[in-house]
């Protein structure tokens, strides 16, 4: 009992702000408040099925896939590809580990400053040391290009996330018994093969894990895609979350953006809940 | 022998060019923000400037102040609140029996992973009805409110493991439940209130969602929305807006400097348990 009064203020609190909010941004999508001033007269499912005509939500839709589709296996890619590397007992491992995870520690407000700089077309980074080795031919728009911008802002994610995520793979690495390993180095295994057959098949829920945080990662991103480009030029990288955005706090159309939290947050709660009791299972047992 | 030192030597030289393809930004960064408005033109940025200036941080000092001194305010006390309430949470998760601790071990992990998108209009309307929209304290409460959940699952995990014999020997003695929490597991709590600390400082100090909506008058905003202005009304002064980001990073960097194996030990626990 006294287990539960400690808790209690927090359970009020979490309750309130998290299940009774999502409960509330629920009702509000049913509802008509699509100006300024809250209006509770009930409209039923019609955003929904509005939101099967707004062609604005289908493209968001499409991009946030399309970067989850790209941003998940490629950083997941360089995490392990990074971790692999620094397993070999590098000298200043430590020196390296930090730099690999230094983007990951700042704020997107940094970064997306940092990457806007990057790519630049007329003084930026990129394209200036493009031309200044010669190679100007390559230079292009990159943010301000519609064709290139949503590659721009996944490269630059993965530059964010791949030092995480090499950090949970080599904290998996490293729980691997060493008898394992030496095993398998006695009996002449190459090192291509030690990975491949040993260390990379234990590395299952490590790799779940990054699963799961990246895709949900992937299907929030806010921070990043709104100040690096705002979702332009045109909607070539406006995602769930901007269209959100959008829609509630840009043009007061407050029952419309909570039908689209409401869609995100389905989908948010279709990968995590099965993994949350996943993972809850196993710690039990 | 000559293979396995060629090998050894392209090891480094991988390790080396991710290296320059990681600090390239931050590089650009720094030389950037020390030219002049002529050199950012007629430069490239990756090389330093011949006759580097400070100008460019004062005048990015002058629009970004205020809003620092704002993240460093609510920063600081929401990640104290989240703490504290977090530690005396995991306690009651981990050391007191009760039914229904199971549900509410659930109850809290998903207040991890909700999109913020889903509680954004609720939260409007709560922050302005209890009059606290556009002040430091909106963010304080947002912050503490949302990092309970995380803060609660750290100190859970962490006091999981202190041995039950502990905790029983002193219940034996005759001591209360919040006596047991004060003269056993506080003292032992250093290194989760580190870790949650250094975690809960971070992720406070780099939100943008919650400023963005709850704080856009200047006496709240915080940096990271400065910054994104600062982003959106200079595209020409590429030099304020680089040393704009220093300013806001340095905080950070310095902490993370003093305690990042605390913060990489957060970062982990984040993963495992969320």
């Amino acid at each position: 009992m006294v287990g539960l009064l400690i808790l209690l203020p927090s359970i009020a609190l979490v309750g309130y702000f998290v299940y009774a909010s999502i409960g509330y941004n629920v009702l509000v999508s049913f509802t008509d408040w699509n100006q300024l001033r809250p209006s509770y007269n009930i409209a039923g499912f019609s955003h929904y099925a509005e939101l099967l005509r707004d062609s604005v939500f289908r493209v968001s839709l499409l991009n946030n896939l399309f970067l989850i589709l790209l941003f998940v296996p490629s950083t997941i890619g360089l995490g392990l590809v990074l971790a692999i590397l620094l397993d070999n007992r590098v000298r200043g491992e430590g020196v390296f580990r930090t730099i690999y995870l230094l983007p990951f520690s700042l704020s997107f407000a940094i970064t997306a400053s940092l990457w806007a700089w990057m790519y630049d077309p007329t003084n930026g980074v990129i394209n200036t040391l493009l031309r200044s080795a010669g190679l100007g031919s390559l230079a292009s728009g990159w943010v301000t290009d519609s064709s290139l911008t949503l590659y721009c802002v996944i490269l630059a994610l993965v530059w964010q996330f791949s030092g995480y995520i090499m950090l949970l793979f080599l904290a998996g690495i490293r729980s691997i018994p060493e008898s394992q390993v030496m095993a398998a180095e006695v009996d002449g295994a190459s090192r291509f093969r030690l990975y491949w057959r040993i260390i990379i098949p234990q590395l299952k829920s490590s790799t779940l894990a990054t699963f799961v945080i990246l895709m949900v990662f992937g299907l929030k991103a806010f921070d990043f895609i709104n100040i690096l480009t705002g979702g332009g030029p045109g909607y070539s990288t406006f995602v769930l979350p901007l269209d959100m955005y959008r829609e509630t706090f840009g043009l007061d159309h407050y029952a419309y953006g909570a039908a689209i939290a409401t869609i995100l947050f389905m989908v948010v709660m279709v990968i995590v809940v099965p993994y949350l009791y996943m993972s809850s299972r196993r710690s039990e047992g | 022998m000559i293979t396995v030192r060629s090998t050894r030597i392209l090891l480094y030289v991988v390790l080396v060019l991710f290296v320059v393809a990681f600090v390239m930004p931050f590089w650009a960064d720094i030389t950037t923000s020390l030219k002049t408005n002529v050199d950012v033109i007629t430069t490239v940025p990756v090389v330093p400037p011949l006759s580097p200036t400070l100008e460019p941080w004062a005048i990015a000092f002058k629009t970004m102040g205020q809003p620092l001194l704002n993240s460093l305010t609510f920063t600081i006390f929401a990640t104290i609140f989240s703490c504290l309430i977090g530690s005396i949470n995991g306690y009651a998760l981990s050391k007191i029996r009760f039914r229904g601790s199971n549900m509410l071990f659930l109850f809290f992990s998903i207040g991890i992973f909700i999109p913020y998108q889903t509680v954004l209009i609720p939260l409007v309307l709560t922050m302005s009805r209890l009059g606290l929209f556009n002040t430091v304290w909106a963010l304080i409460l947002a912050h503490t409110v949302y990092g309970i959940p995380m803060c609660t699952l750290l100190f859970r995990n962490f006091y999981k493991d202190i041995p039950e014999s502990l905790t029983m020997a002193a219940k034996t003695d005759g001591a209360g439940t919040l006596k047991i929490y004060q003269s056993i597991l506080l003292p032992l709590s250093a290194l989760p209130f580190v870790v949650s600390g250094v975690f809960q400082f971070t992720s406070i100090w780099n939100d943008y969602l919650f400023g963005l909506i709850l704080a856009q008058g200047i006496g709240a905003q915080p940096a990271s929305v400065a910054l994104a202005n600062l982003k959106g009304t200079t595209t020409a002064s590429w030099n304020v807006l680089m040393a704009g980001a220093i300013w806001y990073a340095l905080p950070l960097v310095i902490v993370y400097l003093v305690l990042g194996k605390y913060l990489m030990k957060g970062y982990m626990a984040g993963a495992v348990k969320g």
